[in-house]
């Protein structure tokens, strides 16, 4: 099998594959840190706490997760059509693909648990800031940062290509369908949350479900990404 | 041997038949040109071939064996596409080191030659370069990967006539060196005429000719002079292309040794049919057909 290829095909541009999510990074994480002594200077050692605590929902990370998200889509919608080309075959490129996916989230996550090592270290680099330690990468220990970082972003690229692989079979049918089943997941749950005590209740003991089960259900999403993306690559065809 | 062979092979898409029922058999070791209009299943016969979409029904055999998900046959076939899509951050370099990475018969020396003769920019990004440069990336890659079975499927869109040329030129001269079986689609037929050894003309989906070009070149004739002996030469025969230029005409008619005697003994200057000639009524005919089928039901 000529997996080299395949994994050539994704990491050919270096710059593209891991330089441009880490220029990301690292500017996302320099604007938090200008927005922390900025806090700071405003606020004096009081906002220390407050914006520690806040900050746990800090999505700036987000600014890498996003480029990372996006691969799962990209990696069926503009590299699968170049792989036929060159004449790989589609479980060639599927087994390949998904070493890199694996590849790529096990490189991130370390990358992420290093921040949040040296994060921690030195109490929000000094600033009291979160960028690492929030609650889409783990608030927990080092080791839970770094399983939960592997889980969602291997997650998302599975999901990801998963929904383009079936884009490339059913087409913008499959979209419509796709999106309206969303909207009235997102409207129902909005409206259990308005209309139901007992609903909100339930979502409030959703809230409270351990850190293991949520790893459990990220997994779940990802191995039916998989499933989906597997069963339909092998007969995916040229567009 | 047969390079490709293919029975009843159809490929549908819901009621458009683009691959209806197609038989042919290509040799190997020779350049075979893939004719037809737009639309006429050319794209999707050689998509076929190289296991890129599903039949519909039919068999086909290519370098020996079935080509769908079959590494063996894939590695020796190099597919070049008009309509290749390249992710939008590559640059060329990038397709040419993968391309390097998955045929195993790559020719980096040629290939850097190819990049220095067609003046291609291989560091700017794929999107910043022009429909002639995108050409000449896959003339590149189909030329340096010698692979023993490579498609070209309107490799030259966008090139000018100079380009062209070249592509011709590298073409013939290293299939003379390193021999193996090319298949060219081209609109360009007048161009690549002389280096067609054999020809499938598709038409709707359908085989209308399947021929050697040395047989074809006996199949009709070209014959031309003054417009009143032209006219009296054509008389009674099926004319095929008639074109007048003030007092002199030129006509295309079929027959073999006959006609060409026939022509001479009337003073008129013979050569053989163009390719192109041949084309446009073989297509045209067919079309005429299909409406008066139409119309008849």
């Amino acid at each position: 099998m000529r997996i080299r290829n395949v994994v050539q095909l994704h990491t050919v541009n270096r710059m593209q594959f891991f330089g441009w999510p880490l220029v990301f990074m690292t500017l996302s994480l320099a604007l938090v840190l200008v927005i922390g002594g900025l806090v700071l200077g405003v606020g004096g050692p009081d906002a220390r706490e407050g914006m520690h605590n806040g900050m746990q929902w800090n999505g700036a990370i987000f600014a890498v997760l996003g480029p990372l998200i996006g691969f799962g889509f990209t990696a069926m919608g503009q590299y699968f059509p170049l792989a036929l080309g060159l004449g790989l075959t589609r479980r060639e490129f599927a087994v390949g693909t998904s070493l890199v996916f694996v590849g790529y989230a096990a490189f991130f996550a370390t990358v992420f648990t290093i921040g949040k090592a040296i994060e921690s270290a030195t109490g929000g680099f000094g600033l009291g800031i979160r960028f690492f330690d929030t609650y889409y990468t783990g608030v927990g220990a080092w080791w839970q940062t770094a399983i939960q970082s592997f889980l969602v972003i291997l997650a998302v690229m599975l999901v990801g290509a998963a929904i383009t692989t079936a884009f490339h079979r059913w087409g913008q049918s499959f979209l419509w369908a796709f999106w309206l089943t969303l909207a009235v997941i997102v409207v129902a749950i909005a409206g259990g949350l308005i209309l139901s005590e007992p609903f909100r209740e339930l979502v409030g003991q959703l809230g409270q479900l351990p850190w293991i089960a949520w790893m459990g259900v990220v997994a779940g999403f990802g191995a039916i990404g998989a499933a989906v993306w597997l069963t339909l690559v092998r007969r995916a065809q040229a567009r | 041997m047969t390079a490709i062979a293919t029975t009843g092979l159809s490929k549908h898409f819901g009621d458009v038949r683009a691959v209806d029922d197609v038989d042919i058999a290509l040799a190997e070791l020779r350049i075979h040109g893939l004719l037809g209009r737009n639309g006429a299943g050319k794209t999707t016969l050689m998509q076929l071939l190289t296991g890129q979409v599903f039949a519909t029904r039919g068999t086909m055999r290519v370098l020996g064996a079935e080509p769908v998900e079959n590494a063996d046959v894939l590695s020796q076939t190099c597919f070049i596409q008009e309509s290749q899509k390249y992710p939008d951050t590559f640059r060329a370099i990038d397709v040419l080191r993968i391309a390097a990475g998955a045929y195993p018969n790559w020719d980096q020396e040629y290939a850097d030659q190819l990049v220095e003769e067609f003046r291609l920019p291989v560091k700017r990004t794929i999107k910043k370069l022009s429909r002639g440069q995108l050409s000449a990336i896959g003339i590149v890659v189909g030329l340096a990967s010698r692979a023993p079975l490579t498609f070209f499927d309107e490799p030259y869109l966008g090139l000018d006539a100079v380009a062209r040329r070249m592509f011709y030129d590298r073409l013939l001269a290293d299939f003379a060196e390193h021999p193996r079986t090319v298949v060219l689609s081209t609109h360009h037929i007048d161009e690549v005429s002389n280096l067609l050894e054999h020809v499938v003309i598709l038409d709707e989906g359908q085989v209308l000719l399947d021929a050697d070009t040395d047989e074809l070149q006996d199949a009709a004739l070209t014959v031309s002079g003054r417009a009143t002996d032209v006219d009296a030469f054509l008389a009674g025969r099926e004319v095929l292309e008639r074109t007048v230029l003030g007092t002199l005409a030129t006509a295309t008619v079929p027959g073999g040794p006959d006609a060409k005697r026939a022509a001479l003994d009337a003073g008129l200057d013979v050569s053989p049919v163009s390719l192109q000639a041949l084309f446009v009524h073989l297509t045209t005919a067919n079309a005429s057909s299909r409406a008066t089928d139409v119309a008849t039901v």
